[in-house]
């Protein structure tokens, strides 16, 4: 892999040289955008993201929770990520990477922080609140799980729907309308190659990366941040790429329509 | 007419032994998805690479080791090459061309006469696809060599060196192209076609670098008859 | 099988199943073949409410090494139930007692067809997983894994497929879905070699006399050779939907 990742740079570093990435898409153009809703049948929300060849899954399902002891009239939102094995050569079977808990952590509190979801509405009765939980399937891997897992996860929450609960127990086949949503969160993810910053990086170009950032986005709000990998970023390159992800919001939010 | 087989399915009412076929009694029966020519051949339409000596293949140094080099070919264990058997001395990294002398019994395969192929990226394609990417008498390899100006270095393990020097991208496309119809004909014509039309929409932008001289020093002619299955061709390349 | 309280009726009056089928009527399938771009070969197959997606990688390096065979390819079958999978609760992820049995079942009933002399030192990975499911799903999952093996290029003896019969309210039924399959009386999956009808899994629970076993492999060998069907269509399917070059090959997964 080593070697590889060696290869990759120094490839990358030559066509970025040249103006040019590898597909000739520009620096800040994504690849072709799919979000089809309602994929699944048995859970209560799902959405399937397909961003160039990579595809994430996302489902929702929501059960019967006691509440966090300090915060015991809301609701619980959990969010997790497999990074199945058939849905890379470099996945593995087994316990989760820290590579799938980033990712599950990271789009959590994209989605929590934008308060799309009104987790005080869940509240049932004492001891007893409504728990959704927002799976991330990675099915196909060709980088940028990021912002596909974003757009998955919010296009489930766009196509849940709002469980009928009696008794303390929810009535799988019935609903009570859709999930009612506040707001919206899309993420913007930036590879840094040297002094190169690339939206939506292929996994080719994730292999050859010095470090990336992740921005999550409300229409008024960053929501969510991440920085990963060994590289450095200067104040003006972050502030720059604040302002590229505010600008790719309508356009991301067009696929999600 | 040909016509698509499954695994399981009778191919023949004799038992021969072929490729991509098992026999059972008295009769043959297929391997694995394959078109079944009037012929009574099988070509299959997807599936790993055999290895096999005489091939030539393309690869990179995954491995320095004292008296040799493993060299990553795709297959499921690496090749590998001893120090004596190559001319050029290798780093890790290095693209190559080299040639299988020898497969033993538990899949362990020796290369030697390794050549560096410099400037250029490997594609993979599927290896069962290398003979229609290579086509009848390099037909097909030489067109698209000549359209792009690219050199273009075809191992029959599916992995294929193309240069940056001339229209890499449209190289690949037509590679691509290629593997995905491989199954179809009328083929040649069609990636033909394709390129002329892709290079009429970029308006000339990208003329391949003309009178470009191969990289590395690679040799290698076309040979006539270039075939699938045929060991000891040098492998097929386009300047 | 069987649950606690009172069981549901399983047959209406007029003697047909809670979903409308007769007894000897499956519920509908659609696969489709190549739906995934880094696997060497995928399947995604629905079968009434199942969907369950398969990716096949290899051959490729046995890991851990020790585990390698000098003679064969090993075949490394992972069947996993996703969290959102079931109609009821949420599951927790990572493979449960159940998945790691049938696990065990489906990888050897491939030992049986995949030519894995063909690949010493090597594992073929086929990496299965139940995005929804309706009873059946270990059939489903054996069905599906055998069009994304033929799509990896896997030689194999045959394709093998899968079904399961059952018995509700004392009649032998094919393709129990979950409710059939909780509160009937027994369930039988079962899966061919359809060049010969060989037998390569076969399991069974509940109770069911000696005719009703022969019944059972009959009703169910009639059954298998319609899914059979429908998975040589899907592989035939691949090579003839038109693929400009630059479109990824799996856009539409779920339409």
């Amino acid at each position: 892999m080593e070697i590889q990742k060696q290869l990759k740079r120094d490839f990358l570093t030559t066509l970025l040289s040249q103006g040019k990435r590898a597909d000739e898409r520009g620096k800040m153009d994504y690849r072709t955008t799919k979000v089809q809703k309602g994929v699944l049948q048995n859970s209560e929300g799902s959405a399937l993201c397909n961003l160039g060849k990579t595809q994430v899954l996302c489902g929702i399902k929501f059960d019967i929770a006691t509440p966090f002891p300090d915060r015991p009239k809301e609701g619980v939102l959990a969010t997790g990520a497999e990074f199945t094995p058939l849905g890379s050569h470099l996945f593995e079977p087994g316990p989760p990477s820290v590579e799938s808990i980033e990712l599950a952590r990271v789009v959590d509190r994209g989605v929590r922080s934008s308060n799309a979801v009104d987790l005080q509405s869940f509240f049932l009765e004492e001891g007893k609140v409504l728990a959704l939980y927002l799976d991330l399937y990675v099915l196909d891997h060709d980088g940028n799980l990021f912002d596909a897992a974003t757009l998955a996860a919010m296009g489930a929450l766009q196509n849940c729907i709002m469980p009928k609960v009696e008794g303390g127990k929810i009535i799988r086949n019935e609903n009570k309308g859709s999930l009612p949503l506040a707001t919206s969160c899309v993420s913007c993810t930036f590879a840094k190659v040297d002094a190169y910053h690339l939206l939506d990086p292929t996994l080719d170009e994730e292999k050859g990366m010095d470090g990336r950032l992740t921005i999550a986005t409300t229409p008024k709000h960053m929501c969510a941040a991440q920085k990963s990998g060994w590289a450095g970023y200067t104040q003006k390159d972050i502030m720059e790429l604040v302002d590229i992800s505010f600008a790719k919001g309508d356009e991301l939010r067009r696929h999600l329509q | 007419m040909t016509k698509i087989v499954m695994p399981g399915e009778m191919v023949s009412e004799r038992p021969l032994r072929m490729a991509y076929a098992y026999t059972d009694g008295q009769k043959t029966y297929s391997t694995v998805v394959a078109m079944l020519s009037p012929e009574g051949k099988l070509i299959p339409l997807e599936g790993p690479y055999d290895a096999l000596p005489e091939d030539y293949v393309v690869g990179f140094v995954s491995d320095v080791r004292f008296a040799g080099y493993s060299i990553d070919i795709g297959t499921a264990n690496p090749g590998s090459m001893s120090s004596r058997d190559s001319r050029e001395k290798f780093s890790l990294g290095d693209m190559a061309l080299a040639k299988i002398i020898a497969v033993d019994e538990v899949k362990n395969i020796d290369l030697a006469d390794a050549r560096k192929l410099l400037g250029g990226r490997i594609e993979k394609i599927s290896p069962v696809k290398v003979p229609r990417l290579i086509g009848k008498k390099n037909s097909m390899i030489t067109m698209i060599a000549d359209a792009t100006g690219c050199q273009i270095v075809v191992g029959r393990n599916g992995y294929v060196f193309i240069s940056h020097k001339g229209d890499h991208k449209l190289a690949k496309e037509a590679v691509e192209m290629i593997e995905k119809e491989a199954h179809t004909s009328g083929l040649t014509d069609r990636v033909a076609l394709y390129m002329k039309e892709r290079k009429a929409a970029r308006g000339g932008e990208s003329a391949p670098a003309s009178g470009m001289p191969p990289q590395g020093g690679m040799n290698a002619q076309p040979q006539a008859g270039a075939q699938s299955g045929q060991g000891g061709m040098p492998p097929a390349t386009g300047q | 099988m069987g649950g606690s309280g009172p069981k549901p009726k399983l047959l209406n009056s007029d003697g047909s199943r809670l979903d409308g089928r007769k007894l000897e009527e499956m519920r509908p399938i659609t696969i489709e073949a190549r739906v995934l771009n880094d696997a060497d070969g995928s399947c995604l197959l629905t079968w009434g409410r199942n969907k369950v997606l398969v990716g096949v990688y290899g051959p490729r390096e046995c890991i851990p090494r020790h585990d390698q065979s000098p003679y064969r390819a090993l075949i490394k079958c992972r069947y996993n139930m996703a969290p959102f999978c079931s109609l009821e609760e949420h599951n927790r992820s990572g493979p449960s007692r159940r998945s790691k049995e049938l696990s065990k079942v489906i990888s050897e009933a491939f030992e049986n067809v995949i030519i894995a002399e063909a690949y010493p030192k090597t594992q073929i990975d086929v990496y299965i997983e139940v995005l929804q499911s309706d009873g059946g799903t270990r059939c489903a999952a054996l069905t599906a894994a055998a069009v994304a093996l033929a799509d990896a290029g896997i030689p194999m003896k045959d394709l093998p497929v899968a079904i399961a019969v059952g018995k509700i309210e004392g009649k032998l039924a094919v393709d129990l879905f979950k409710d059939e399959d909780n509160f009937g009386e027994s369930d039988n999956p079962i899966a061919f070699a359809p060049r010969n009808w060989e037998v390569l899994l076969y399991q069974a629970d509940g109770l069911l006399t000696r005719d009703e076993v022969e019944q059972g492999l009959e009703l169910a060998k009639e059954a298998a050779k319609k899914v059979h069907e429908v998975q040589v269509e899907a592989l035939k399917r691949v090579y003839e939907k038109p693929h400009p070059p630059s479109v990824p090959l799996a856009t539409g997964m779920f339409q």
